[in-house]
């Protein structure tokens, strides 16, 4: 029981984690608002599943053309949408908001409801640690989340575009100053963050079904996380996955898992009470209170 | 003879805001048309349509309320994202005391909206001091605390929530009583924003440690605000309440939250008018649209893109700036 | 102010007074059936589809004979969102509005869902004195309601399974598990709403507690949830012989896929709505033989021993090219037109109360069995087709689905899965 609960904790970890990676890249670390991000979550998993089912495509196949296809739509939200709004917050998130709705209820709208919309394991059936079944799925997530964080720390540190991302995010007139077009990598910014979500669409979403109502989810998880952990940091996203995934998992086990959702939404609740920017957050204590 | 070109509203403006005379009825209808009608089409108009669009009207004008309530928040610099906190408590206070006392609506609404106020003003004094985007995270999520909080310890009816709460007694009533209130709320905090007052709450959201350094205690304003801005909520939640026979977990939903804030994005902020303009639009476009069945949430999130991106500083500053632009052709002397 | 201005005016001045004027009745007017329902949702999809097999075939036959005239009936569907979480009750009680006030109708056909949202609409509908037959709501609160304050809450009539008698069925199939395996420890995982809530409560009070069995755990998840691991960990780890699920959403689906990936030697044996229907074998991969399942209505699966279920279930296959997935409210929505008609036929007139006192006298046999109403106005079932409507318990085995219980009807005997001998 105690192992189950540590390993299955982990998982809904590493799970968190994966969901929170594309949003806290384009809202985390370059500041655009991407409140479509669950729309493109779901959208990826339909259009993998369109690939494979309809088309007949292999597998592999699609799981890279829906990655691509995201991130294309993403670029394409920036350039139709987010641009012509850009600075003022509020349209930005209004305006991203509502697409993403438009997107997800088009979804609904074309039938897309039922059991039947599951994607396929990537490797099939389960191992045992101690008495503990855990399924292959599962520890494909885990590979994933680790992978993924190990190279948006590297990608956003050490490498030219990536910085870039972080700069647009600090001061865009300065950025500019260097020759850094802010357009061009704030619609990279969303199209990257769109990929990862799709990345983590095609890894998690074999473990249920693909259902619209999973896209406002996946939005508030992520936005859960990036709150708890602080805007942008990437060390951040993984201590606050860790917490939320832990007190998810440790309160549906010995308490109840209508506790869940109460126990993440307190963390949050506290955290930015005593320390608004999240537990690695950098910004200072004068912007966040008076 | 030569003619030129002319603005009517110069001239005008000169005079209603310095020497206040205005010489003239056209100059004096020029000033109240655009306050004047939209008042006499609600008090005269609505009572012919159909019951039906009267219902719509009710509910626009509880969204439209809510709408105000975050437009007050905002001019004191706090972006509330969570209406639905105010209009969840108004409306389980008001309920509680119908469901389980046997209160009358002549008494809860007041009771409501002073003690939801209070309750909503307690619950956030902690966080007042957070600024810009962290007090907007705190509201996004306490509505949502709120909802697994009774979902989880069951009061208050638990998920079922309380039915078969009195209705008001007539449609009429109802609407006139919404009407009334919508008008008061609109004109009252117009009104006081034009004050002395009202130039303290805007300076603290233009510049607070300016506030600050004339000596002025800008927490207490803050929470001055945040009780006016709540009260105004949760009078709409009870009085949603009422209209719906109904309190539960759902007077906390998303929807209470985007709702106004949509409406007041799509109608401009800062006026008021605006957000009442904001929740004109899109809460009877909601109904016309449920025609189109499923399709009917994609066009909504489709107009909601189009008015942000389209008239980005909100349909009500629009208007306002064409209607100040009126030119008429004068001779040239 | 010029002639054209004035001229517009009026126009609009006209246009805000007209809606008030059509609301003139005519009797040779269809009689309009308002279905408010999540039409999203499969349950809510099929039951309005089989509102609309049973209008056309009424409409077929020339219509409803209201005191000599014919009359058709005329469906008008919209989307009350009913069954999503979190959903704004008004919203519901808002189509409900505007299915009374403008489009007129005169029945609430198939209504609202979820029962939260449903009791709500109980007091809207009394207020326009419309009869409503509920379609998918389960929770006993409304029973409670019509019984305790008649006057006011008659309209409202149930057609479909209720939790009481779900926990008749489910309660008998434990008893039979008993009695023929030995079984004595259960775990109970559900969803949490009302009426799922409502009928985990009863199983323990009434069945369990009774029969003498041991509830290992129990589990209430959100709705939406989808891992359902650390139940089936407590399951497995408490040694349960038979696990309880009770479920309405999609997701429940992956409970009984997770329970085969992790090889808990248990019998799954109670309600998961994505299990009903006869694609779930594909759906999940194959991954579901043994699992048991209730079916609230016969009907939406053939019973041979009733050979109108099996007639309605064919005639839906025909008309829509596809077989019923639903377990719960496809054929209660299809029966519930008919008992209308009658009713009306029988009252002479489409007047709310007077069809209210005719529909309390309903007794007919349909793909349900016969239906007949109760003093609270909830349909009765049983396990006899010739005296009650009626549900069953169906087992997946090799992508087949085979009733079990009631033994009346029953098709095949319960297998149990591998790893799990019975204590007998």
């Amino acid at each position: 029981m105690l192992l189950g609960t540590l390993i299955y904790g982990f998982v809904n970890s590493c799970l968190l984690a994966l969901l929170a990676m594309g949003f806290n890249l384009t809202f985390g670390i370059s500041g655009v608002a991407n409140f479509a991000y669950g729309a493109i979550y779901i959208f990826s998993g339909f259009t993998a599943w369109i690939f494979l089912n309809s088309i007949g495509l292999p597998y592999a196949l699609c799981v890279i053309s829906a990655i691509s296809l995201s991130a294309g739509l993403g670029v394409l939200i920036y350039h139709v949408v987010i641009k012509r709004v850009k600075g003022l917050a509020l349209s930005e998130v209004m305006a991203t908001f509502g697409l993403g709705l438009a997107i997800m209820e088009l979804f609904r709208y074309f039938d897309f409801v039922g059991f039947k919309y599951t994607l396929p394991n990537l490797i099939e059936g389960s191992v045992a640690i101690g008495d503990v079944y855990i399924d292959y799925q599962r520890i494909t997530v885990i590979l994933a989340a680790i992978a993924l964080t190990g190279f948006i720390y590297v990608f956003t540190h050490h490498t030219r575009t990536g910085l870039a991302f972080r700069a647009i995010a600090q001061d865009e007139r300065t950025a500019l100053t260097f020759g850094i077009d802010s357009d061009r990598t704030a619609a990279l910014s969303m199209g990257f963050g769109s990929a990862l979500a799709a990345v983590a669409a095609v890894v998690v979403l074999p473990l249920g079904t693909i259902a619209v109502e999973g896209g406002y989810d996946v939005l508030l998880n992520a936005l859960a996380v990036c709150i708890v952990g602080g805007l942008g940091s990437t060390v951040g996203i993984l201590v606050a996955s860790v917490l939320i995934g832990y007190a998810q998992t440790l309160t549906a086990n010995y308490l109840e898992p209508h506790w869940m959702m109460l126990v993440s939404l307190i963390a949050i609740a506290i955290v930015l009470c005593i320390k608004p920017s999240g537990i690695f957050g950098h910004q200072k204590e004068l912007e966040e209170r008076i | 003879m030569k003619k030129r070109k002319e603005r009517i509203d110069r001239g005008i403006k000169v005079r209603s805001e310095d020497v206040f005379a205005l010489t003239s009825y056209r100059e004096m209808l020029y000033l109240l048309a655009p306050r004047a009608l939209p008042v006499a089409g609600l008090l005269l108009f609505l009572p012919l349509s159909s019951p039906y669009w009267r219902e719509i009207f009710i509910s626009t004008a509880i969204y439209a309320l809510l709408a105000i309530s975050w437009d007050v928040l905002v001019s004191v610099g706090l972006i509330s994202l969570g209406q639905s906190l105010f209009y969840g408590v108004g409306s389980y206070v008001a309920g509680a005391l119908n469901h389980y006392w046997g209160l009358p609506p002549v008494l809860t609404l007041p009771i409501a909206t002073i003690g939801g106020a209070a309750i909503c003003t307690v619950a956030l004094l902690p966080v007042l001091r957070l600024r810009g985007i962290y007090f907007s995270m705190v509201t996004l999520v306490l509505p949502l605390m709120m909802l697994r909080l009774v979902e989880a310890t069951r009061i208050f009816g638990g998920t079922e929530g309380l039915t078969g709460l009195s209705p008001f007694p007539g449609q009429l009533t109802e609407m006139y009583l919404a009407n009334a209130c919508l008008l008061i709320a609109l004109f009252g905090f117009r009104r006081l924003m034009d004050s002395d007052y009202g130039l303290i709450v805007r300076g603290i959201s233009d510049n607070d440690r300016a506030v600050m350094n004339a000596g002025l205690n800008i927490h207490w304003y803050k929470t001055q605000i945040l009780f006016l801005g709540a009260a105004v909520g949760c009078f709409a939640g009870a009085f949603g309440t009422h209209h719906d026979m109904f309190a539960g977990m759902p007077g906390f939903a998303l929807d209470y939250s985007i709702m106004p804030i949509a409406a007041a994005i799509v109608g401009g902020t800062g006026t008021f008018a605006g957000s009442v303009l904001g929740a004109f639009i899109l809460v009877p476009l909601s109904e016309i649209l449920r025609a189109l069945g499923a399709l009917r949430i994609v066009f909504y999130g489709l107009f909601l893109v189009i008015f942000v991106v389209g008239i980005p500083e909100g349909l009500f500053h629009y208007i306002r700036r064409k209607y100040h632009q009126f030119e008429r052709w004068v001779e040239v002397e | 102010m010029s002639k054209q201005a004035l001229k517009l005016l009026s126009i609009a001045f006209f246009l805000t007074l007209l809606p008030g004027f059509y609301s003139v009745s005519h009797s040779k007017e269809p009689i309009v059936l308002g279905v408010p329902t999540s039409l999203g949702f499969l349950e809510g999809k099929e039951g309005l589809a089989c509102v609309n097999l049973a209008v056309d075939e009424i409409n077929a036959a020339g219509g409803v004979n209201v005191a000599g005239t014919m009359r058709p009936f005329k469906v008008v569907a919209i989307d009350s969102r009913g069954a999503e979480p979190g959903v704004p009750v008004a919203e519901v009680i808002k189509a409900h509005k505007k299915l009374i006030l403008e489009d007129g109708a005169k029945f609430i056909v198939f209504g609202s869902f979820r029962s939260e949202a449903a009791i709500a609409c109980m007091d809207l509908v009394s207020q326009f004195k419309i009869p409503m037959l509920l379609g998918t709501a389960m929770s006993p609160e409304m029973q409670k309601k019509v019984t305790e304050d008649y006057d006011r809450y008659k309209h409202t009539f149930r057609v479909c399974l209720n939790a009481v008698y779900l926990i008749k069925y489910l309660g008998g199939t434990m008893a039979y598990l008993n009695k023929k395996f030995g079984f004595n420890k259960v775990f109970i995982m559900d969803q949490d709403v009302a009426w799922a809530r409502k009928t985990g409560d009863l199983m323990i009070s009434m069945v369990f507690e009774k029969m003498g069995w041991q509830v290992v755990g129990r589990q209430t998840y959100p709705t939406g949830a989808s891992d359902f691991s650390s139940g089936l960990m407590k399951a497995k780890a408490g040694g349960a012989q038979v696990i309880l699920p009770i479920f309405d959403m999609p997701q429940s689906g992956i409970l009984v896929k997770q329970w085969n990936a992790m090889k808990v030697p248990a019998l799954v044996a109670g309600f998961i709505s994505p299990l009903a229907g006869p694609a779930a074998w594909k759906t999940f991969d194959e991954k579901i033989d043994g699992a048991i399942n209730a079916i609230f209505e016969i009907g939406n699966v053939p019973v041979k021993k009733v050979p109108k279920s099996a007639e309605f279930f064919d005639k839906y296959e025909k008309r829509y090219g596809k077989p019923i997935e639903a377990g719960h409210s496809p054929a209660p929505a299809y029966e519930m037109v008919y008992l209308l008609k009658e009713a009306i036929e029988r009252a002479r007139t489409v007047d709310g109360d007077a069809v209210v006192t005719e529909l309390e006298k309903t007794d007919r046999q349909g793909a349900m069995g016969r239906i007949r109403f109760g003093k609270d106005h909830q349909v009765v079932y049983g396990e006899d087709p010739a005296e009650t409507a009626m549900g069953c318990m169906i087992q997946w085995r090799q992508g087949k689905r085979v009733v079990v219980y009631p033994e009346s009807v029953a098709e095949g005997e319960i297998a149990l899965p591998e790893g799990l001998k019975a204590v007998k």
